[in-house]
């Protein structure tokens, strides 16, 4: 009886253990639902990217769903315990009176178009700040599987 | 255009402009200041060139300019995290000495 007691209190402590852990990293561990999110947006702002020579009243509909997809993962990385730096990039993407995605389509929305060349180097600037994301989030995982080892290999 | 000249006006007058300006210009924002330099130099250059041939608007160099001071503040928040970040004090001040200098050897 004594050793089941023993067996059924041996998880629980290592899981108190590792939340504990968690906590003290001061860091959201990896997020698949973050990581997958980033990379489909980034996937759907390209594809509407592409259109910037076009008029921007024909591509309001597209314009309008990149932006309340932005909206959700800003509102979701900002309820993300211990998230400020990921939240901190969302909210400069967001951002239209900065130069990333959300200020290339208030651009837009004031230009009317964009000329090719602008386009180009404009896109690839925002693409750029993606693959930053992505690859910080990337990273957590990275981070949360070498502190789960070392907990492991402590204890 | 000799544009490693250029880039060599762009830094003496930035180090000078904020040195001037403001008396909490530390060694720590220099680096900063350094950083996004070296790190921007290609595009610089690039841009400069595309300005130089009418095939960007100085509005338009100017707004990939800011565009690129963005990106260095999210490189920075991924690697040393927020508290850390001293460049965005001094933004408005690179970015206008930047399309500055850029214009005046440019126009």
């Amino acid at each position: 009886m004594k050793a089941l007691k023993r067996n059924f209190y041996i998880p629980l402590i290592f899981l108190a253990t590792l939340l504990g852990s968690c906590t003290a990293l001061k860091t959201a561990p990896f997020d698949q639902y973050s990581y997958q999110n980033t990379i489909a947006i980034k996937v759907d702002a390209a594809r509407l990217m592409d259109k910037a020579t076009t008029p921007y009243t024909e591509n309001e509909v597209e314009v309008e769903e990149v932006k309340i997809a932005l909206e959700k993962m800003l509102i979701y990385e900002q309820n993300k315990p211990n998230n400020g730096i990921s939240y901190e990039m969302w909210k400069l993407l967001s951002d239209d009176d900065k130069n990333l995605l959300a200020g290339f389509l208030k651009r837009w929305k004031e230009k009317g178009t964009f000329s090719p060349i602008f386009l180009q180097e404009s896109k690839a600037q925002v693409t750029e700040a993606f693959d930053i994301l992505i690859r910080y989030e990337g990273k957590k995982d990275k981070e949360t599987k070498q502190s789960l080892l070392d907990l492991i290999l402590t204890n | 255009m000799d544009f490693e000249q250029l880039f060599k006006d762009l830094k003496t007058a930035l180090f000078q402009g904020l040195g001037e300006q403001y008396a909490g210009f530390k060694k720590e924002t220099k680096k900063d200041l350094e950083g996004f330099l070296n790190a921007s130099k290609v595009k610089l250059e690039r841009w400069t060139k595309l300005l130089a041939s009418n095939e960007l608007s100085l509005e338009e160099f100017e707004w990939l300019v800011k565009s690129q001071k963005d990106i260095m503040v999210l490189k920075s928040l991924e690697q040393v995290g927020i508290s850390k970040i001293s460049l965005g004090h001094f933004k408005n001040k690179i970015i206008k000495t930047v399309v500055d200098v850029v214009k005046g050897i440019i126009f």
